[in-house]
Protein backbone atom coordinates (compact mmCIF):
# COMPACT_ATOMS: atom_id res chain seq x y z
CA UNK A 1 0.00 0.00 0.00
CA UNK A 2 1.26 3.63 -1.04
CA UNK A 3 2.01 6.01 2.12
CA UNK A 4 -0.52 8.23 3.01
CA UNK A 5 1.09 12.15 2.98
CA UNK A 6 -0.41 14.96 4.55
CA UNK A 7 0.40 18.32 2.47
CA UNK A 8 0.52 21.80 3.96
CA UNK A 9 0.35 24.91 1.89
CA UNK A 10 1.75 28.33 3.31
CA UNK A 11 -1.05 30.68 1.28
CA UNK A 12 1.64 33.79 3.35
CA UNK A 13 3.75 32.31 0.34
CA UNK A 14 1.81 30.55 -2.22
CA UNK A 15 2.14 33.30 -5.28
CA UNK A 16 0.08 31.21 -7.51
CA UNK A 17 2.66 30.21 -9.58
CA UNK A 18 0.41 26.97 -10.50
CA UNK A 19 3.62 24.47 -11.12
CA UNK A 20 2.02 22.54 -8.58
CA UNK A 21 -1.19 21.79 -10.32
CA UNK A 22 0.42 21.46 -13.53
CA UNK A 23 2.66 18.80 -11.86
CA UNK A 24 -0.38 16.97 -9.80
CA UNK A 25 -3.84 17.94 -11.04
CA UNK A 26 -5.06 15.00 -9.17
CA UNK A 27 -4.05 16.48 -5.65
CA UNK A 28 -3.67 20.12 -6.44
CA UNK A 29 -5.85 22.81 -7.70
CA UNK A 30 -6.24 26.47 -7.14
CA UNK A 31 -8.78 28.34 -4.91
CA UNK A 32 -10.58 31.30 -5.64
CA UNK A 33 -7.50 33.61 -4.97
CA UNK A 34 -6.19 32.08 -7.54
CA UNK A 35 -3.27 30.01 -4.38
CA UNK A 36 -2.55 26.82 -4.11
CA UNK A 37 -4.81 23.54 -2.25
CA UNK A 38 -4.34 20.26 -1.87
CA UNK A 39 -7.93 19.42 -2.65
CA UNK A 40 -7.55 15.80 -2.93
CA UNK A 41 -4.16 14.55 -1.28
CA UNK A 42 -5.02 10.62 -1.85
CA UNK A 43 -5.82 11.00 -5.09
CA UNK A 44 -1.83 11.44 -6.35
CA UNK A 45 0.87 9.46 -6.69
CA UNK A 46 3.47 9.99 -3.42
CA UNK A 47 6.29 11.14 -6.35
CA UNK A 48 4.75 13.58 -7.97
CA UNK A 49 3.58 15.19 -4.98
CA UNK A 50 7.02 15.45 -4.21
CA UNK A 51 7.85 16.55 -7.35
CA UNK A 52 5.08 18.96 -7.23
CA UNK A 53 6.51 20.70 -3.67
CA UNK A 54 10.29 20.89 -4.91
CA UNK A 55 8.61 22.83 -8.15
CA UNK A 56 7.23 25.49 -5.81
CA UNK A 57 9.37 28.26 -6.34
CA UNK A 58 8.59 30.14 -3.22
CA UNK A 59 9.15 27.00 -1.03
CA UNK A 60 5.13 27.42 -0.06
CA UNK A 61 4.36 23.52 0.09
CA UNK A 62 5.27 21.22 3.06
CA UNK A 63 5.10 16.96 2.91
CA UNK A 64 4.74 15.00 5.55
CA UNK A 65 4.29 11.12 5.86
CA UNK A 66 0.80 11.00 7.53
CA UNK A 67 1.27 8.50 9.76
CA UNK A 68 4.74 9.06 11.17
CA UNK A 69 4.82 12.85 11.19
CA UNK A 70 8.24 12.59 9.39
CA UNK A 71 9.28 14.80 6.98
CA UNK A 72 9.74 15.11 2.93
CA UNK A 73 9.91 18.17 1.81
CA UNK A 74 11.30 20.46 2.37
CA UNK A 75 14.80 18.20 3.46
CA UNK A 76 15.92 18.65 6.82
CA UNK A 77 14.05 17.88 10.38
CA UNK A 78 10.67 16.92 10.88
CA UNK A 79 8.18 19.68 12.66
CA UNK B 1 -16.11 64.13 -13.22
CA UNK B 2 -14.82 61.49 -15.37
CA UNK B 3 -13.26 59.26 -13.67
CA UNK B 4 -10.68 58.12 -16.17
CA UNK B 5 -9.23 62.01 -16.79
CA UNK B 6 -5.77 61.99 -16.75
CA UNK B 7 -4.18 63.67 -14.35
CA UNK B 8 -1.26 65.29 -16.08
CA UNK B 9 1.51 65.66 -13.73
CA UNK B 10 0.96 62.18 -12.98
CA UNK B 11 1.21 61.34 -16.52
CA UNK B 12 4.51 61.89 -17.31
CA UNK B 13 6.31 58.47 -16.71
CA UNK B 14 9.95 59.95 -18.09
CA UNK B 15 10.37 62.82 -16.48
CA UNK B 16 12.99 63.30 -14.53
CA UNK B 17 12.03 64.01 -11.33
CA UNK B 18 9.61 61.05 -11.42
CA UNK B 19 12.81 58.90 -12.78
CA UNK B 20 14.69 60.61 -9.33
CA UNK B 21 11.86 59.92 -7.24
CA UNK B 22 9.25 57.91 -8.20
CA UNK B 23 7.80 57.25 -4.97
CA UNK B 24 5.50 60.13 -3.83
CA UNK B 25 4.56 60.07 -7.49
CA UNK B 26 3.52 56.66 -7.29
CA UNK B 27 1.82 57.31 -3.40
CA UNK B 28 -0.32 59.80 -5.42
CA UNK B 29 -1.57 57.68 -8.19
CA UNK B 30 -2.79 54.96 -5.87
CA UNK B 31 -4.87 57.06 -3.71
CA UNK B 32 -6.55 58.96 -6.62
CA UNK B 33 -7.12 56.03 -8.21
CA UNK B 34 -5.41 52.55 -7.90
CA UNK B 35 -6.51 51.72 -11.69
CA UNK B 36 -5.30 54.67 -13.59
CA UNK B 37 -5.62 56.15 -17.40
CA UNK B 38 -2.74 57.44 -18.11
CA UNK B 39 -3.75 59.46 -21.34
CA UNK B 40 -0.12 60.63 -22.38
CA UNK B 41 0.73 56.62 -22.83
CA UNK B 42 -2.63 55.69 -23.76
CA UNK B 43 -2.59 52.62 -20.92
CA UNK B 44 -3.71 51.91 -17.85
CA UNK B 45 -1.57 52.36 -14.19
CA UNK B 46 -2.04 49.94 -12.03
CA UNK B 47 -0.97 50.66 -8.64
CA UNK B 48 -2.59 49.33 -5.75
CA UNK B 49 -1.67 46.19 -4.22
CA UNK B 50 -4.93 43.76 -4.65
CA UNK B 51 -5.87 45.19 -7.91
CA UNK B 52 -2.16 43.77 -9.21
CA UNK B 53 -2.09 40.81 -7.80
CA UNK B 54 -5.62 39.95 -9.02
CA UNK B 55 -4.54 41.24 -12.24
CA UNK B 56 -1.52 38.95 -12.27
CA UNK B 57 -3.44 35.88 -11.21
CA UNK B 58 -5.64 36.08 -13.94
CA UNK B 59 -3.28 35.58 -16.87
CA UNK B 60 -6.91 34.16 -18.78
CA UNK B 61 -8.19 38.07 -18.99
CA UNK B 62 -4.81 39.41 -18.91
CA UNK B 63 -2.47 38.34 -22.17
CA UNK B 64 1.72 38.74 -22.04
CA UNK B 65 2.16 38.72 -25.74
CA UNK B 66 2.66 42.60 -25.32
CA UNK B 67 4.88 42.89 -28.09
CA UNK B 68 3.47 40.66 -30.55
CA UNK B 69 0.04 42.61 -29.63
CA UNK B 70 1.09 46.14 -29.99
CA UNK B 71 0.88 48.07 -33.58
CA UNK B 72 2.03 50.99 -31.44
CA UNK B 73 5.49 52.77 -32.74
CA UNK B 74 8.01 52.99 -30.40
CA UNK B 75 7.51 55.52 -27.54
CA UNK B 76 9.76 57.18 -26.65
CA UNK B 77 10.37 57.91 -30.42
CA UNK B 78 13.28 56.97 -31.46
CA UNK B 79 15.66 58.23 -34.48
CA UNK B 80 14.44 58.53 -37.96
CA UNK B 81 15.63 55.45 -39.87
CA UNK B 82 15.51 53.37 -36.78
CA UNK B 83 12.00 52.05 -37.55
CA UNK B 84 13.30 48.46 -39.32
CA UNK B 85 15.37 47.71 -35.91
CA UNK B 86 12.11 48.26 -33.69
CA UNK B 87 10.53 45.23 -36.13
CA UNK B 88 13.80 43.33 -35.78
CA UNK B 89 13.58 43.81 -31.48
CA UNK B 90 10.22 42.70 -32.03
CA UNK B 91 10.81 39.61 -33.64
CA UNK B 92 13.37 39.30 -30.90
CA UNK B 93 11.19 40.33 -27.86
CA UNK B 94 8.27 38.36 -28.71
CA UNK B 95 9.72 34.74 -28.74
CA UNK B 96 11.07 35.17 -25.03
CA UNK B 97 9.10 33.25 -22.75
CA UNK B 98 7.86 36.13 -20.87
CA UNK B 99 5.54 37.09 -23.37
CA UNK B 100 4.35 33.89 -23.98
CA UNK B 101 0.12 33.16 -23.21
CA UNK B 102 -0.76 29.75 -21.99
CA UNK B 103 -0.59 26.99 -23.23
CA UNK B 104 2.56 27.75 -24.96
CA UNK B 105 3.87 29.02 -21.95
CA UNK B 106 3.29 26.19 -19.35
CA UNK B 107 5.00 23.43 -22.25
CA UNK B 108 7.84 26.15 -22.18
CA UNK B 109 8.19 27.25 -18.22
CA UNK B 110 8.29 23.21 -17.57
CA UNK B 111 11.77 23.00 -19.80
CA UNK B 112 13.27 25.49 -17.63
CA UNK B 113 11.37 25.41 -14.55
CA UNK B 114 12.97 22.55 -12.75
CA UNK B 115 16.54 23.95 -13.01
CA UNK B 116 15.90 27.14 -11.18
CA UNK B 117 14.09 25.56 -8.52
CA UNK B 118 14.84 26.55 -4.57
CA UNK B 119 16.18 23.53 -3.88
CA UNK B 120 18.07 23.15 -7.02
CA UNK B 121 19.84 26.92 -6.28
CA UNK B 122 21.27 26.35 -3.07
CA UNK B 123 23.31 23.92 -4.62
CA UNK B 124 24.99 27.25 -6.17
CA UNK B 125 25.25 28.16 -2.99
CA UNK B 126 28.96 27.84 -2.02
CA UNK B 127 29.49 29.02 -5.85
CA UNK B 128 27.95 32.25 -5.42
CA UNK B 129 29.26 32.67 -1.70
CA UNK B 130 33.03 32.13 -3.31
CA UNK B 131 32.72 34.56 -6.02
CA UNK B 132 31.37 37.42 -3.69
CA UNK B 133 34.45 36.94 -1.90
CA UNK B 134 36.89 36.53 -4.66
CA UNK B 135 35.61 39.80 -6.10
CA UNK B 136 35.58 41.68 -3.12
CA UNK B 137 38.77 40.07 -2.34
CA UNK B 138 40.22 42.22 -5.40
CA UNK B 139 38.00 45.47 -5.06
CA UNK B 140 38.56 45.96 -1.02
CA UNK B 141 42.10 46.82 -0.87
CA UNK B 142 41.20 50.11 -3.36
CA UNK B 143 39.42 51.76 -0.50
CA UNK B 144 36.78 52.34 -3.30
CA UNK B 145 34.54 51.14 -5.83
CA UNK B 146 31.47 52.36 -8.43
CA UNK B 147 29.48 49.23 -7.64
CA UNK B 148 27.36 49.10 -10.19
CA UNK B 149 30.56 47.54 -12.51
CA UNK B 150 32.58 46.23 -9.91
CA UNK B 151 30.30 44.08 -7.87
CA UNK B 152 26.63 44.37 -8.75
CA UNK B 153 27.29 43.81 -12.58
CA UNK B 154 30.29 41.82 -11.90
CA UNK B 155 28.47 38.70 -10.12
CA UNK B 156 25.72 37.95 -11.99
CA UNK B 157 28.01 37.67 -15.58
CA UNK B 158 30.26 35.48 -13.38
CA UNK B 159 27.34 32.99 -11.91
CA UNK B 160 25.21 32.72 -15.76
CA UNK B 161 28.44 32.21 -17.25
CA UNK B 162 28.93 28.99 -14.85
CA UNK B 163 25.39 28.25 -15.36
CA UNK B 164 25.87 28.40 -19.40
CA UNK B 165 29.07 26.26 -19.03
CA UNK B 166 30.59 28.63 -21.48
CA UNK B 167 34.48 30.00 -21.26
CA UNK B 168 35.31 31.79 -18.06
CA UNK B 169 37.39 34.31 -20.41
CA UNK B 170 34.10 35.06 -22.30
CA UNK B 171 32.98 36.91 -19.38
CA UNK B 172 33.91 40.53 -20.52
CA UNK B 173 32.21 39.72 -24.33
CA UNK B 174 28.49 38.71 -22.24
CA UNK B 175 28.82 41.34 -19.74
CA UNK B 176 29.00 43.78 -22.81
CA UNK B 177 26.02 41.92 -24.66
CA UNK B 178 23.97 42.27 -21.52
CA UNK B 179 24.80 46.22 -21.08
CA UNK B 180 23.51 46.62 -24.32
CA UNK B 181 20.59 45.03 -23.99
CA UNK B 182 19.82 47.33 -20.61
CA UNK B 183 18.00 49.81 -23.34
CA UNK B 184 15.46 48.37 -22.88
CA UNK B 185 12.12 50.09 -21.86
CA UNK B 186 14.47 53.34 -22.40
CA UNK B 187 13.90 56.81 -23.27
CA UNK B 188 17.03 57.51 -25.07
CA UNK B 189 16.26 58.73 -29.13
CA UNK B 190 19.17 56.24 -30.02
CA UNK B 191 18.87 53.03 -27.88
CA UNK B 192 17.33 50.64 -30.56
CA UNK B 193 20.86 51.01 -32.04
CA UNK B 194 22.86 49.80 -28.94
CA UNK B 195 19.81 46.93 -28.24
CA UNK B 196 20.22 45.32 -31.47
CA UNK B 197 23.88 45.59 -31.57
CA UNK B 198 23.64 43.33 -27.93
CA UNK B 199 20.74 41.19 -29.78
CA UNK B 200 22.60 40.30 -32.16
CA UNK B 201 25.67 39.41 -30.40
CA UNK B 202 23.92 36.98 -27.87
CA UNK B 203 22.29 35.33 -30.56
CA UNK B 204 25.20 35.12 -32.95
CA UNK B 205 27.15 34.04 -29.78
CA UNK B 206 24.99 31.50 -28.16
CA UNK B 207 24.49 29.65 -31.79
CA UNK B 208 27.47 27.39 -31.98
CA UNK B 209 26.73 26.61 -27.93
CA UNK B 210 22.99 25.61 -28.61
CA UNK B 211 24.05 23.51 -31.84
CA UNK B 212 26.85 21.46 -29.84
CA UNK B 213 24.45 21.06 -26.87
CA UNK B 214 21.84 19.33 -29.16
CA UNK B 215 23.89 17.29 -30.18
CA UNK B 216 26.16 16.35 -26.47
CA UNK B 217 24.18 17.87 -23.86
CA UNK B 218 25.34 18.98 -19.95
CA UNK B 219 23.82 19.68 -17.39
CA UNK B 220 23.78 23.55 -17.68
CA UNK B 221 20.75 25.58 -18.37
CA UNK B 222 21.80 25.94 -22.51
CA UNK B 223 21.68 22.75 -22.48
CA UNK B 224 18.01 22.56 -20.97
CA UNK B 225 16.85 24.95 -23.59
CA UNK B 226 18.60 22.89 -25.80
CA UNK B 227 16.85 19.83 -24.49
CA UNK B 228 13.31 22.04 -25.04
CA UNK B 229 14.18 21.88 -28.96
CA UNK B 230 14.69 18.63 -28.87
CA UNK B 231 11.52 17.73 -27.72
CA UNK B 232 9.58 20.24 -30.38
CA UNK B 233 8.30 22.64 -27.14
CA UNK B 234 10.89 25.70 -28.67
CA UNK B 235 12.31 26.61 -32.41
CA UNK B 236 15.26 26.96 -32.63
CA UNK B 237 15.27 30.83 -32.61
CA UNK B 238 13.29 30.78 -29.23
CA UNK B 239 15.82 28.70 -27.96
CA UNK B 240 18.47 31.85 -29.02
CA UNK B 241 16.50 34.20 -27.74
CA UNK B 242 15.43 32.92 -24.55
CA UNK B 243 19.40 32.14 -23.91
CA UNK B 244 19.92 36.19 -24.35
CA UNK B 245 16.70 36.48 -21.92
CA UNK B 246 18.40 34.65 -18.99
CA UNK B 247 21.44 36.51 -19.84
CA UNK B 248 20.04 39.45 -19.61
CA UNK B 249 17.27 39.19 -16.71
CA UNK B 250 19.71 38.00 -14.81
CA UNK B 251 21.85 40.60 -15.07
CA UNK B 252 20.17 43.89 -14.93
CA UNK B 253 17.54 42.68 -12.33
CA UNK B 254 20.61 41.71 -9.40
CA UNK B 255 22.68 44.94 -10.42
CA UNK B 256 19.75 46.66 -9.16
CA UNK B 257 18.63 44.69 -6.39
CA UNK B 258 22.27 45.40 -4.88
CA UNK B 259 22.72 49.00 -6.02
CA UNK B 260 19.91 49.84 -4.82
CA UNK B 261 20.00 48.02 -1.65
CA UNK B 262 22.80 49.46 -0.82
CA UNK B 263 22.22 52.62 -1.30
CA UNK B 264 19.45 51.85 1.35
CA UNK B 265 21.40 50.92 3.71
CA UNK B 266 23.99 53.84 3.03
CA UNK B 267 20.87 56.12 3.81
CA UNK B 268 19.60 54.17 6.99
CA UNK B 269 22.46 53.71 9.03
CA UNK B 270 20.59 52.09 11.89
CA UNK B 271 19.66 49.28 9.32
CA UNK B 272 22.97 48.61 8.18
CA UNK B 273 24.32 48.48 11.98
CA UNK B 274 21.37 46.03 12.82
CA UNK B 275 22.66 43.69 9.49
CA UNK B 276 26.12 43.74 10.76
CA UNK B 277 24.91 42.91 14.60
CA UNK B 278 24.07 39.44 12.96
CA UNK B 279 24.82 39.21 9.21
CA UNK B 280 24.23 35.53 8.66
CA UNK B 281 21.09 35.67 10.76
CA UNK B 282 19.63 38.98 9.20
CA UNK B 283 20.75 38.83 5.59
CA UNK B 284 17.35 37.06 4.25
CA UNK B 285 14.39 39.23 5.71
CA UNK B 286 17.15 42.40 4.88
CA UNK B 287 17.12 41.37 1.46
CA UNK B 288 13.24 40.92 0.99
CA UNK B 289 13.23 44.15 2.56
CA UNK B 290 15.89 45.82 -0.08
CA UNK B 291 13.33 44.02 -3.17
CA UNK B 292 10.48 45.80 -1.45
CA UNK B 293 11.66 48.88 -0.27
CA UNK B 294 13.20 50.03 -3.91
CA UNK B 295 12.84 46.93 -6.26
CA UNK B 296 14.95 46.23 -8.97
CA UNK B 297 11.93 46.26 -11.37
CA UNK B 298 9.11 49.01 -11.44
CA UNK B 299 7.05 48.05 -13.55
CA UNK B 300 5.37 44.72 -16.42
CA UNK B 301 3.21 45.26 -19.21
CA UNK B 302 0.56 43.07 -20.10
CA UNK B 303 -2.63 43.69 -22.65
CA UNK B 304 -6.26 42.95 -21.65
CA UNK B 305 -7.63 40.05 -23.76
CA UNK B 306 -11.49 40.97 -22.78
CA UNK B 307 -13.38 43.90 -21.55
CA UNK B 308 -12.48 43.34 -17.54
CA UNK B 309 -13.99 45.66 -14.59
CA UNK B 310 -11.53 46.07 -11.52
CA UNK B 311 -11.78 48.66 -9.25
CA UNK B 312 -14.42 51.13 -10.48
CA UNK B 313 -12.50 51.25 -14.10
CA UNK B 314 -13.45 48.84 -17.36
CA UNK B 315 -10.43 48.14 -18.75
CA UNK B 316 -11.51 47.17 -22.79
CA UNK B 317 -9.87 44.04 -25.10
CA UNK B 318 -6.75 45.61 -26.41
CA UNK B 319 -5.90 47.88 -23.27
CA UNK B 320 -2.09 48.13 -22.52
CA UNK B 321 -1.64 47.87 -18.78
CA UNK B 322 1.50 48.52 -16.97
CA UNK B 323 1.26 47.61 -13.34
CA UNK B 324 3.57 49.18 -10.76
CA UNK B 325 5.21 46.54 -8.52
CA UNK B 326 7.21 48.98 -6.67
CA UNK B 327 4.04 50.97 -5.85
CA UNK B 328 2.01 48.10 -4.68
CA UNK B 329 4.86 47.54 -2.21
CA UNK B 330 4.02 50.71 -0.33
CA UNK B 331 0.37 50.32 -0.23
CA UNK B 332 -0.48 51.05 3.21
CA UNK B 333 -3.37 48.60 2.93
CA UNK B 334 -0.83 46.01 3.18
CA UNK B 335 2.84 47.22 4.58
CA UNK B 336 2.86 49.44 7.94
CA UNK B 337 4.71 52.35 8.12
CA UNK B 338 5.46 51.52 4.10
CA UNK B 339 8.10 54.21 3.85
CA UNK B 340 10.10 52.90 6.07
CA UNK B 341 13.21 50.90 4.93
CA UNK B 342 12.86 47.90 7.97
CA UNK B 343 15.11 45.14 7.25
CA UNK B 344 13.24 42.95 10.27
CA UNK B 345 10.34 43.47 7.89
CA UNK B 346 7.74 40.11 8.38
CA UNK B 347 5.55 39.31 6.95
CA UNK B 348 6.77 41.20 3.45
CA UNK B 349 4.52 39.93 1.01
CA UNK B 350 6.12 42.28 -1.63
CA UNK B 351 5.77 42.39 -5.22
CA UNK B 352 8.88 42.57 -6.80
CA UNK B 353 8.97 39.02 -8.83
CA UNK B 354 5.50 39.33 -9.69
CA UNK B 355 2.47 36.52 -9.04
CA UNK B 356 0.70 34.13 -10.26
CA UNK B 357 2.04 31.59 -13.58
CA UNK B 358 4.62 34.59 -14.81
CA UNK B 359 6.41 34.68 -11.33
CA UNK B 360 10.14 35.17 -11.35
CA UNK B 361 11.90 32.29 -12.62
CA UNK B 362 15.22 33.23 -11.43
CA UNK B 363 13.40 34.15 -8.00
CA UNK B 364 15.45 31.65 -5.57
CA UNK B 365 18.97 32.86 -7.46
CA UNK B 366 18.25 36.19 -7.53
CA UNK B 367 17.77 35.76 -3.65
CA UNK B 368 20.75 34.21 -2.93
CA UNK B 369 22.71 36.77 -4.64
CA UNK B 370 21.49 39.09 -2.54
CA UNK B 371 21.64 37.27 0.23
CA UNK B 372 24.77 36.56 -0.14
CA UNK B 373 26.16 40.39 -1.25
CA UNK B 374 24.50 41.62 1.72
CA UNK B 375 26.03 39.28 4.01
CA UNK B 376 29.36 39.55 3.14
CA UNK B 377 29.55 43.18 3.04
CA UNK B 378 28.35 43.24 6.54
CA UNK B 379 30.61 40.87 7.45
CA UNK B 380 33.97 42.91 5.55
CA UNK B 381 32.87 46.44 6.23
CA UNK B 382 31.89 48.70 8.58
CA UNK B 383 29.87 51.41 6.96
CA UNK B 384 29.92 52.71 3.39
CA UNK B 385 29.80 56.54 2.96
CA UNK B 386 28.57 58.04 -0.88
CA UNK B 387 31.11 59.62 -3.15
CA UNK B 388 29.28 61.51 -4.63
CA UNK B 389 26.11 64.67 -4.32
CA UNK B 390 23.60 62.63 -6.13
CA UNK B 391 22.77 59.40 -7.49
CA UNK B 392 21.41 59.10 -10.79
CA UNK B 393 18.48 57.01 -12.24
CA UNK B 394 18.96 55.43 -16.29
CA UNK B 395 15.22 56.84 -17.66
CA UNK B 396 13.57 53.93 -17.63
CA UNK B 397 9.80 53.33 -16.72
CA UNK B 398 10.48 49.66 -16.42
CA UNK B 399 13.67 49.38 -14.36
CA UNK B 400 14.79 51.19 -11.09
CA UNK B 401 18.47 51.41 -12.16
CA UNK B 402 21.29 53.51 -10.83
CA UNK B 403 23.49 54.78 -13.43
CA UNK B 404 26.78 54.49 -10.79
CA UNK B 405 27.28 54.21 -7.43
CA UNK B 406 30.82 55.47 -6.35
CA UNK B 407 31.69 54.47 -2.42
CA UNK B 408 34.15 54.46 -0.16
CA UNK B 409 34.23 52.90 3.39
CA UNK B 410 35.91 51.98 6.71
CA UNK B 411 37.05 48.23 6.76
CA UNK B 412 35.88 46.01 9.39
CA UNK B 413 38.98 45.22 11.72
Amino acid sequence: MSRRLHIEIDHGRCVGNAMCVATEPDVFAHNENRQSEAVNPEAGSPGRILLAAESCPTAAITVEDADTGERLFPPGSGS
Amino acid sequence: MNENASIPDLDDLFDPAFIAEPYATFARLREASPVHWNEKFGLWVITGYDEVVWLLRHHELFSSAVTRASASPPYPPVDEGDRALFDEFKTFRSDQLVEQDRPAHLEQRSVVHPYFTPTAMEAWRPFVREAVHEILDEIQPRGRMDVLPDLAASLPVRVIAQMMDVPYEHRDRLRKMADAILYINRGESHRLRPLIEGVRGIVEYAAPFVEGRIEEPGDDIISVLAGGEREGVFTRHQVLVNVGLLLFAGHETTMNLICNGLLAFIRHGDQWDRLRADPAGMTRLATEECLRYDPPVKSTQRIASEHVEIGDQTIRAGDRIRWIMAAANRDPAVFDDPDRFDIGRQPNPHLSFGSGIHYCLGVALARMEGQEVFRALAERFEAFELEAERVEYQPSIQFRSLKSLPVTWQETL
